[in-house]
């Protein structure tokens, strides 16, 4: 005789359900396609580069206080997308981790290793009752020494895996398709592709041409490893590669 | 650990004497991609699909098959997440043995320890059992070993078995091809032709893994180019 649903709990803390499945963990999912922003990394030859919506909900915000794009050193950049709040005591988090690194290894924090981190963090929210999962996709983009660039995505579950592209937030299996058809022949793209292919994958599945101020990009290539967020101008001049090449 | 409001265990009895939480972590498993494991007369081989969510994904970014010493290795069906998390803890009791005792720690105390971890979760206050089953396999004076550790913390020693979503296709396939004088590299074969058995789509080396041990008592994970060779003389 089985219980029915583990006494209606399994739907408040992460415990398992009776198909087996962490209730919890699927709810922060939804909370990331909820906030309604969709983001987009891409992978290139020499550079990686992250795209994402800005949407500034009110006239009398401060836009430039208005941002998913985080660095965490000098050589890390994140992109949170889902619950800003979360997303801030993520990279709070990660920044004091990453610093602690340097200071104990004598090396800065390799990317993989900060994405494994976090991974590792979001794990313990899904298996200790008193910490709710972070409603927050983190994308992790560096320069490896060893490996060239990386594109790193972990989850509100605690996976983490190496993308070549991908996407999170509300459009995100839209994203995926156009992504998976671009990058179908393991195309190696130059920095100007990476991030063309970034913006405009962003624009086509939301169907509207940018203005440069509605997007945020963040870089980093190998010939300059630091993680550099896009001006609006360079923004433009993308744009316009963009519009010129279609 | 945790928070005092939490100081009482979630996995509780239910009427019937069940352990709920742990019957749904074991679903759980079940719903994972299959894995399995076969001891041979000289070695040890584990192995599981490795199905990503997207073409996108770095394949060499993942690998589920992991060492916990030089001479045990570990796969995995369930939830990765919780994988890792046992893995850390293994390698810091296996490390720990070692600088007690100043030798390798056998496969039978690391399995024991390990087990012992998975049933604190079980039982500790604020906490879920681990999602996911272990196919430990090791080779130390006792010979090769193969283990399995549910998320009830009990384990076994096994000749060969199969775990995840295939699991009982799988049992059927090794218990008609088992044999106990196996060699390491018939019982490579048997794995690939048992994860054969039950696979969607193309099996090649970029979507399977596979770990073996020796008499060498050393651990490692087949390459993709390695995988490829054995596929081919299987066909």
């Amino acid at each position: 005789m089985s219980r029915g649903s583990g006494g209606g709990y399994d739907r408040h803390i992460t415990i398992f359900s009776p198909e087996g499945r962490l209730f919890q963990v699927e709810y922060a999912f939804k909370a990331v396609k909820a906030a309604g922003i969709t983001s987009i990394g891409v992978r290139g030859k020499d550079s990686v580069c992250v795209v994402t919506q800005k949407k500034v909900p009110d006239k009398l915000l401060d836009q430039t206080s208005v941002t998913h794009l985080f660095p965490i050193t000098k050589y890390l950049g994140l992109l949170a997308t889902g619950m800003t709040a979360d997303a801030r005591t993520l990279v709070q988090q990660a920044r004091n981790e990453s610093a602690e690194f340097r200071f104990r290894y004598g090396y800065e924090m390799p990317v993989d290793a900060l994405a494994k981190w976090i991974a590792d963090k979001s794990q313990v929210y899904t298996q200790h009752a008193y910490m709710r999962p972070l409603g927050v996709v983190a994308m992790v983009l560096g320069i490896d020494e060893e490996n060239g660039p990386q594109l790193y995505k972990c989850d509100p579950a605690g996976h983490f895996y190496g993308h070549k592209a991908t996407s999170a937030g509300s459009k995100e299996q839209e994203a995926i398709n156009f992504l998976e058809k671009k990058m179908k022949n393991d195309p190696s793209f130059s920095y100007e592709e990476t991030v063309q292919t970034a913006i405009s994958a962003l624009q086509s599945v939301l169907q509207e041409d940018f203005k440069a101020t509605e997007i945020e990009v963040g870089v980093v290539r190998a010939d300059n490893p630091v993680f550099r967020v896009l001006s609006t101008e360079e923004i433009d001049e993308h744009l316009t590669a963009i519009s010129e090449r279609d | 650990m945790g928070d005092s409001q939490y100081s009482f265990s979630l996995t509780t009895f239910s009427p019937s004497g069940k352990l709920v939480q742990i019957e749904h972590a074991l679903t759980a498993v079940g719903s994972g991609q299959t894995s399995l494991g076969i001891k041979a007369a000289n070695g040890v081989v584990i192995a599981t699909e490795k199905k990503l969510p997207s073409i996108l994904v770095d394949e060499t970014s993942v690998q589920k098959i992991q060492c916990l010493t030089p001479n045990i290795g570990v796969v995995y069906s369930g939830m990765g997440p919780d994988f890792r998390v046992l893995v850390r803890k293994s390698r810091k009791l296996a490390e720990q043995y070692h600088r007690l005792y100043k030798e390798p720690i056998p496969v039978t105390q690391l399995v024991r320890e390990t087990a012992a971890v998975m049933q604190e979760f079980t039982q500790s206050g604020g906490v879920r059992p681990f999602g996911v089953s272990l196919l430990v396999a090791g080779f130390d004076d006792s010979g090769p070993q193969l283990y399995q550790v549910d998320p009830s913390g009990s384990y076994f020693s096994w000749k060969a078995s199969a775990m995840g979503k295939n699991v009982s296709n799988a049992k059927t396939f090794l218990e008609k091809r088992y044999t106990d004088d196996m060699e390491l590299d018939d019982a490579v074969h048997t794995a690939i032709l048992t994860l054969k058995e039950g696979f969607e789509g193309q099996i090649s080396g970029k979507n399977i893994e596979i770990g073996i041990i020796g008499t060498d008592k050393k651990f490692r994970v087949l390459t993709p180019a390695e995988i490829d060779d054995y596929l081919a003389e299987v066909e």
